[in-house]
């Protein structure tokens, strides 16, 4: 039954595919620029790197870039009473590329997929509404590819992933070789192919076959693991042990597992202003919100000059218990896919799978509290 | 020579002078080891010595004598430290600039072969990503590297340098407790500054786009500044935020000032360790940068960061025949 659905596309033809999409959609494909691989606007000269293993930096940063402007501002006419002055928004839909496009997200790792859905959760739960991502997500197709050859850094499924999970997408695909076998998820992603319906042909078993193998082959390939059984329910008591007194040791404090995570989403929000030409006075400004990591001392440096997050213990403490026990209390969800880009680029290889598995096999915490 | 530095630290921790040891550990990845901490003989299995010790184990110096720094009455730590010749100089710096105590540091220096970069081993055999490597084996100046197909390709570890260890001047550091391996590596020191001649040949516009080419990679997660052992200050201009020097974005602008910024603080202090280099995930052309800058100091003051403990820093002393030209007409 499920079978009905799948349908298949020769891989010559998927850049023609995509340029005929080009006027209706914003689209986005994994690019080979400076030696690694990003998510960029489509450009029909350029292949689909179809055998790429991971993007460096992860599509989160097409709904939520590391730098966006919030509202722009100028200085109005008045001054008040006591001295300060007051701004006006600037409307900047008249200025701004006529029509909001639709978002075409196409050949993302299955893991990263899967990581909009949690980042959705955050940003379009019950208790607040982010309309700056909203607004880009909601009307994207986000189309997977599913990974034929994992990475030795890639542990997705010990967090709810697989090579061809399909949490997240709206379309997943798989590279046969010349051909590509597409499945649609969601109703969405089925009408997507129904309007496009001439491009398709139907699959036949051979390819669902072909299609079984490698992901088999692929799942065989992921062979690093951790269990993180009841790990939430684990940190609920590990606040203050021991254990934080030194694995953070090595840590260097910077912020690339954090901006290389897909699930990430902290960010600080502050003021650009722009001063009258010869003075200071302010003339025009922008508020702007810029991703942030919680590894550095800045994030939760108070205006009194305290830090309740001193060294590197508490922050990277922050770390762990942030995406391991606060995001499952707050959003049932682990906020880590297993992607294993923070083990890949970490400068001193302080590798998150080796700090879970320790995390995991100490025993009872309550004997070991101390701090 | 893992076996002298482990019988060494045995004996540091046997004669109860160190407290804590600072070396490397296996890594969980192929072509990389761990910065490891052994607080007793029991751990010291743990140590290994190859070409993957990468990181610039200095950088852990400052922040060790720091909270002690600030209540008076705690005893500071009595750190054992293996260093490679950069370390060394790194440690040099950081005893001159007050950072850390000599007397609570007991180093190990090693005579290093040279380090592996990582990139040239991926670049060397196959191309970005095509193919992952499983596993790396280092024999008698060979490198036995594994890939996940179980093909496996033999390069010579010459080849695999990284840039910065092809031409090093200072394979041993020059202040340590303990000597390991006292023959020197023959390397190409007098080629070291050619690729900054090469490059000072170029138009100023060429050297201005690539300038910008480079920096325009930058995330802003302040790997360089973290993997850097003169990066201790306690508060960063680029965190600052009273005043606030420098925007928070990714626009050039902001990655300009950030990068001059840190780069120009290292006039005089950069050891060419390339830690920045190797810790940035974006893969910018940091050295050409600082190197320039320790050429400038040696033209203009003679002066060579991380050498002796006792020649005062260019920025520490003023001498009235000192080169200026380069602020009034620049």
């Amino acid at each position: 039954m499920e079978n009905a659905k799948l349908k298949i596309i020769k891989k010559k033809d998927v850049l023609k595919f995509l340029d005929s999409l080009k006027k209706e959609y914003d689209i986005f494909v994994p690019i080979e620029k400076n030696g690694d691989i990003r998510f960029s606007k489509f450009n029909s000269e350029k292949d689909i790197p179809w055998n790429y293993r991971n993007t460096k930096i992860p599509p989160k940063e097409i709904f939520f870039p590391q730098t966006e402007t919030l509202f722009s501002f100028e200085a109005g006419t008045s001054t008040l009473s006591n001295g300060s002055m007051t701004f006006t928004p600037i409307d900047e839909s008249k200025s701004s590329a006529p029509g909001n496009k639709n978002y075409l997200i196409f050949g993302i790792r299955p893991c990263d997929a899967q990581a909009f859905s949690l980042l959705d959760k955050l940003f379009g739960g019950d208790d607040f509404q982010d309309p700056y991502y909203l607004e880009k997500r909601k009307q994207a197709i986000i189309i997977s590819l599913a990974c034929n050859k994992p990475q030795i850094t890639c542990f997705c499924t010990s967090l709810k992933g697989k090579p061809d999970n399909e949490e997240g997408a709206d379309i997943i695909l798989f590279d046969l070789g010349e051909n590509i076998l597409t499945k649609p998820i969601t109703k969405k992603g089925e009408e997507f192919i129904e309007n496009l319906d001439s491009w398709f042909k139907e699959a036949k078993k051979s390819d669902v076959d072909k299609k079984n193998e490698l992901m088999d082959l692929s799942l065989k390939k992921i062979c690093s693991g951790v269990n993180l059984q009841n790990i939430k329910e684990k940190l609920d008591e590990a606040f203050d042990i021991s254990f934080w007194n030194e694995i953070h040791q090595k840590c260097l404090g910077c912020g690339i597992c954090t901006y290389l995570c897909p699930t990430c989403y902290c960010f600080d929000i502050t003021d650009e202003i722009d001063h009258v030409a010869g003075g200071l006075a302010p003339s025009r400004g922008k508020r702007i919100r810029c991703w942030d990591s919680c590894m550095f001392p800045l994030f939760t440096l108070h205006a009194s000059g305290h830090n309740p997050r001193l060294t590197y213990k508490e922050r990277m403490r922050q770390r762990i218990m942030h995406k391991f026990n606060y995001c499952p209390e707050n959003f049932k969800e682990i906020f880590c896919v297993g992607c294993g880009r923070c083990i890949r680029n970490c400068p001193v290889n302080l590798d998150l799978r080796e700090v879970l598995v320790s995390l995991m096999s100490l025993g009872s915490l309550c004997k070991d509290k101390k701090i | 020579m893992i076996e002298k530095i482990k019988e060494v630290v045995k004996k540091l921790f046997k004669e109860d002078k160190i407290d804590i040891f600072i070396g490397y550990g296996e890594g969980t990845l192929p072509l990389r080891t761990t910065p490891c901490f052994i607080t007793g003989p029991d751990d010291i299995e743990k140590l290994v010595w190859n070409s993957y010790c990468l990181n610039n184990l200095a950088v852990y110096l400052p922040r060790s004598f720091l909270p002690q720094l600030q209540k008076k009455d705690l005893k500071f730590p009595r750190i054992g430290i293996l260093a490679k010749g950069c370390d060394g100089r790194s440690i040099v710096g950081l005893i001159k600039e007050h950072q850390i105590p000599r007397e609570n540091l007991y180093i190990i220096g090693i005579n290093c072969s040279g380090m592996i970069d990582i990139e040239k081993v991926q670049n060397a055999v196959y191309k970005m990503q095509e193919v992952e490597i499983v596993s790396a084996k280092e024999k008698s100046g060979k490198v036995l590297v594994e890939n996940e197909d179980n093909k496996k390709v033999e390069l010579k570890k010459e080849e695999l340098l990284a840039e910065v260890c092809k031409n090093c001047q200072y394979t041993a550091p020059l202040i340590y407790d303990v000597l390991i391996g006292e023959e020197k590596r023959k390397t190409k020191e007098k080629e070291r500054a050619a690729f900054i001649k090469e490059f000072e040949k170029k138009p100023l516009e060429e050297r201005w786009k690539y300038f910008q080419e480079q920096v325009s990679k930058c995330i802003r997660c302040y790997a360089c500044r973290q993997a850097c052992p003169n990066c201790y200050c306690k508060e960063c201009f680029a965190d600052q935020t009273r005043p606030k020097w420098i925007g928070a974005t990714e626009n050039i602008s902001d990655i300009m000032f950030f990068q001059i910024g840190r780069i120009l603080h290292q006039a005089g202090r950069c050891v060419d360790c390339g830690a920045c280099v190797r810790a940035c995930p974006m893969g910018i052309d940091l050295r050409i940068f600082t190197y320039k800058l320790i050429e400038d100091v040696k033209e203009f003051f003679g002066y060579e960061a991380g050498i002796s403990l006792e020649e005062a820093p260019p920025l520490a002393t003023f001498k009235p025949d000192d080169k200026q030209e380069f602020i009034t007409e620049p």
